[in-house]
């Protein structure tokens, strides 16, 4: 046997667990290796020493605390339960179902490998709308100045008609 | 005592059941705890988090089952996951605690001087083992579970276990011989 198969072998040795043939080949190879044998003496060593580690005995004030767990457990779902009931109102279903969607064309725009034209295309769009918005204040503005001076003309002529009228009375 | 008739008054809501199941397996499972974490303060926090999850999984318990193994299964998943997420690994666990080594005097001022030394790196030692390891070292040796039982715990095959264990020692071993100079 190799040492390295005798390595395998030493706690079931230790613990008796080999068959008498295994157990006898160990033994021999152990009475003539002296590393091995130096090995099987410190796993003695090495159990002895995880034997011997007591039990340490747990604080009162942990004890305490896991006495109170189903306390804290109630407390939580009692702060718990409103907010759930809450959010699950079939009311705020189409909420949720507007902000998925929302969400998803989010991602769709802020991580699709070719977000970035996305998002162009998204701002060309936008500065086609500002300015159709703006060209047609414009023209509001010049239909504006045309309606003010119509209006003025109007009551220009309106109070030229007057003038007319009480000429034709002194006559 | 019944533990499945305090089981299932605990499921009942009832407090004095389970207080008895705290006073029955809180040792245990702190101890588990404190041998794998090496921090009494860590042992504290996790032994809380295993008793809460217990609390919230006790409906799914099957009462078929053995309970005290399943609940070490609940520990070990819970250790063994939070030492993973969060990679808490001590570079140094707590000092060995004296007052429990002087009990320990064995034939003499010397024993003793030699079997606190060997306990002292062991307990060290843990520390090198990795997760795994470390468990099924303290399944085996720190708790004296049989194979089977450790097998149980573990769902692992029985030879694996086994191989698992010599290995750990062998490791804890090397820790010995590393620090008293080779082949001394």
């Amino acid at each position: 046997m190799t040492c390295e198969r005798i390595e395998e072998l030493l706690s079931a040795f230790l613990e008796g667990e080999l068959a008498a043939a295994e157990k006898a080949e160990v033994a021999a190879h152990l009475a003539a290796c002296p590393e091995c044998a130096r090995l099987l003496d410190l796993l003695k060593e090495t159990t002895c020493a995880l034997a011997g580690f007591p039990e340490v005995e747990p604080s009162p004030e942990l004890m305490a605390g896991l006495y109170a767990v189903p306390e804290r457990k109630a407390a939580r779902k009692r702060w718990f339960r409103p907010v759930f009931d809450t959010l699950t109102r079939p009311a705020l279903q189409p909420v949720f179902a507007a902000f998925t969607v929302l969400f998803i064309a989010l991602s769709f725009v802020l991580f699709h490998p070719e977000a970035r034209g996305v998002r162009k295309q998204i701002s060309v769009q936008f500065h086609k709308g500002v300015g159709a918005v703006e060209k047609i204040y414009a023209d509001a503005g010049g239909l504006k100045g045309e309606i003010r001076a119509v209006s003025a003309n109007f009551i220009k002529s309106f109070k030229n008609l007057d003038v007319l009228k009480s000429g034709e009375g002194k006559k | 005592m019944d533990l499945d008739a305090v089981i299932r008054e605990c499921l009942e809501g009832s407090q004095s059941a389970w207080e008895t199941l705290v006073n029955t397996f809180a040792k245990r499972i702190f101890n588990m705890a404190y041998q794998f974490s090496g921090s009494r303060q860590e042992a504290e926090d996790k032994t809380q988090e295993v008793f809460l999850k217990l609390y919230g999984a006790l409906p799914r318990y099957d009462s078929g089952k053995n309970f005290t193994a399943w609940l070490l299964t609940l520990a070990k998943n819970h250790l063994i996951d939070e030492y993973r997420r969060t990679k808490w690994e001590k570079t140094q666990r707590d000092d060995f605690d004296e007052r429990v080594l002087a009990q320990t005097a064995g034939d003499g001022p010397e024993q003793s001087l030699v079997e606190k030394e060997a306990k002292t790196l062991v307990w060290e030692g843990l520390n090198r083992l990795s997760a795994d390891m470390r468990m099924v070292i303290i399944l085996r040796d720190l708790q004296g579970k049989s194979y089977e039982e450790v097998a149980e715990i573990l769902d692992l095959p029985l030879g694996t276990v086994k191989s698992r264990v010599n290995r750990a020692r062998l490791q804890l071993a090397l820790v010995l011989r590393e620090y008293r100079g080779g082949t001394s």
